[in-house]
């Protein structure tokens, strides 16, 4: 508050008091006071007054600035009405109550949305765990009467599944409980898995996937890792060439290992290339080719940042697409996947 | 040829039960299903079966109960089915006795994987070998064996010719042979499956067997 915003603040006080003065003034000389002494009590009072002005402006200043301190440090900048040491004066206290009504307004209604977002939350995996009998039902029906048309539905199922996951990991991943568990995690088994689990979308896609080095284990939740790298398969099915080749493989790279998934497909424009991982980004190809929500890559970046790996992209347009994720630590060998992939 | 294995199914949800009883029949196991969910335990005191899947949401006492209580007198193996699937719940299923843990809507060759890994490990699988049309397949060591003499395979050669000799006569199309073999982590694709089954058929003559495997036209192979 510099002191010319005050005064401007308190103008209609000062021109009231200097018209007062000068009343006091002329009524004095009117009823014969001797002009030396009106003029002598005229400098007392306006001596006075500006004395007045200028501790109030200091005491207002200081609280103002104390307040601004106690604003400035607060975390929480929504608990200010509650660390506002008192007593204020009375025009003060009634700012604080009106401001502590206020807040405890607001607090209700924040609650109330966070509530019905959990409820919501809950209802989505309450839903999704629901949905998964049926559809395992038709999965089940499906593999004991395979024909060409059962293997068809089995592909959309797949599809359907997948997007019962997306939605299931779409409502947690915004969630603040931690409902993983890094452990040692072998990779072959997680991508065999994946595979399996999309085999019919992948096989009548006509594609072939090469896997390679995959016997290492490595620190993530196997079932997050499942979802992210299903995301990355069924899109390199989906954005594929005419002779689609996956290829699966890990790496060491100092003390981390990546995994990368390439595949020959159509690739993606360089310009478009640093926005993949945006939410709703759908780009040329998804626009093309319909049937894309800018959902997927989306949900394996936040998974990733959850889970503390490093996702990555590569692509030159109509040659390949390459997704790398990065796992900290060393690769450890897996023996239990070497001895079941010899079998 | 091995005893049947029978597996006893424990689960709630009526459809699921039957096609998977379906389709462990299929795949060559004795499958029981438990109807009432009361005194489950002496159910299967007296079926006495080789594995049993047990769903973990039941009517009335929930799977680990259930494997909890089994597990009092019983060793038989237990393969978890469940449709949650936090860590906590597998870390639970495991510590109370479980073999295994599968979580749905599970995946066919996983489940059936698992399955035979679990009989395995109890010492209970079947053997290793396929017999069929004067030959015996080795699947560990992928050697065919023959009057003639022995032949080295390579892996996804080895699983062709199991594929065919599984059940000998009958037509195998080729999205059933890409199928078996990627459940048997051999990804391929169509034109990779006609490459390996002619180096097949050329590993094959040396050993009189150069017509053994027989192609039917647009339907598939046949030995």
């Amino acid at each position: 508050m510099t002191p010319a915003a005050y005064l401007r603040d308190k103008l209609g006080r000062f021109l009231f008091f200097l018209v007062s003065t000068a009343a006091l003034a002329g009524f004095l000389l009117a009823t014969g006071s001797a002009p030396g002494v009106v003029g002598l009590l005229l400098l007392c009072l306006l001596l006075i007054a500006a004395a007045l002005v200028v501790v109030d402006f200091l005491t207002l200043r200081r609280r103002l600035d104390e307040l601004n301190a106690i604003m400035d440090g607060l975390d929480q900048k929504y608990l200010f009405a509650e660390c506002v040491p008192g007593p204020g004066s009375l025009l003060e206290k009634q700012y604080l109550a009106l401001l502590k009504r206020s807040y405890k307004s607001m607090i209700e209604r924040v609650s109330g949305l966070e509530e019905s977002g959990r409820e919501y939350r809950e209802y989505i995996e309450q839903w999704v765990h629901e949905i998964k009998a049926p559809i395992t039902v038709v999965r089940l029906a499906c593999e004991n009467e395979k024909n060409d048309f059962t293997r068809k539905i089995l592909a959309q199922l797949e599809r359907i599944e997948g997007h019962v996951e997306r939605s299931l990991y779409y409502a947690r991943s915004g969630n603040v409980e931690n409902d993983f568990l890094i452990r040692e995690t072998p990779l072959g088994e997680v991508v065999d898995g994946v595979i399996a689990r999309n085999r019919q979308l992948l096989i009548q896609s006509g594609a072939r996937i090469e896997t390679e080095n995959l016997g290492v284990a490595v620190y993530a939740d196997g079932k997050w890792l499942d979802f992210i790298l299903t995301q990355l398969l069924v899109n390199s099915a989906k954005y594929r060439s005419a002779a689609p080749v996956i290829e699966i493989g890990a790496r060491a790279e100092g003390e981390d290992t990546v995994l990368c998934v390439r595949d020959n497909g159509i690739g993606i424009a360089p310009d478009e290339l640093p926005r993949i991982f945006e939410k709703g980004f759908t780009g040329t190809n998804g626009r093309s080719l319909g049937s894309s929500t800018g959902i997927g890559l989306y949900l394996c970046r936040k998974l990733c940042a959850r889970l503390g790996l490093a996702i990555a992209a590569r692509s030159r347009q109509g040659e390949f697409t390459e997704i790398a994720l990065r796992f900290p630590g060393a690769a450890r060998g897996s023996d239990s996947y070497e001895t079941v992939r010899r079998r | 040829m091995v005893l049947t294995k029978r597996i006893m199914i424990v689960e709630d949800e009526p459809g699921i039960r039957e096609e998977l009883c379906l389709l462990l029949a299929n795949a060559g196991y004795e499958a029981i299903a438990v109807g009432e969910f009361t005194a489950v335990a002496e159910q299967v005191a007296a079926a006495a079966p080789d594995l049993l899947l047990l769903d973990v949401e039941l009517p009335g006492a929930d799977g680990f109960a259930l494997c909890a209580q089994i597990r009092r007198g019983s060793r038989v193996p237990i393969l978890f089915v469940t449709g949650k699937s936090s860590p906590i719940d597998e870390l639970k299923a495991l510590s109370l006795g479980g073999d295994d843990f599968v979580s749905k809507p599970y995946n066919i060759p996983v489940l059936l994987a698992r399955i035979a890994s679990v009989l395995r490990r109890a010492g209970k699988g079947a053997g290793e070998c396929v017999e069929a049309a004067g030959m015996r397949l080795d699947l560990s060591r992928s050697t065919l064996t023959t009057a003639a003499g022995n032949v080295e395979l390579t892996r996804n050669e080895s699983r062709i010719l199991c594929c065919l000799m599984r059940e000998p006569g009958k037509i195998v199309s080729r999205a059933d042979f890409i199928e078996f073999l990627w459940d048997s982590q051999i990804y391929i694709d169509d034109n990779t499956l006609s490459v390996n089954i002619n180096r097949l058929r050329e590993k094959l003559s040396p050993l009189g067997l150069a017509d053994v495997i027989r192609t039917r036209r647009g339907m598939g192979y046949s030995l």
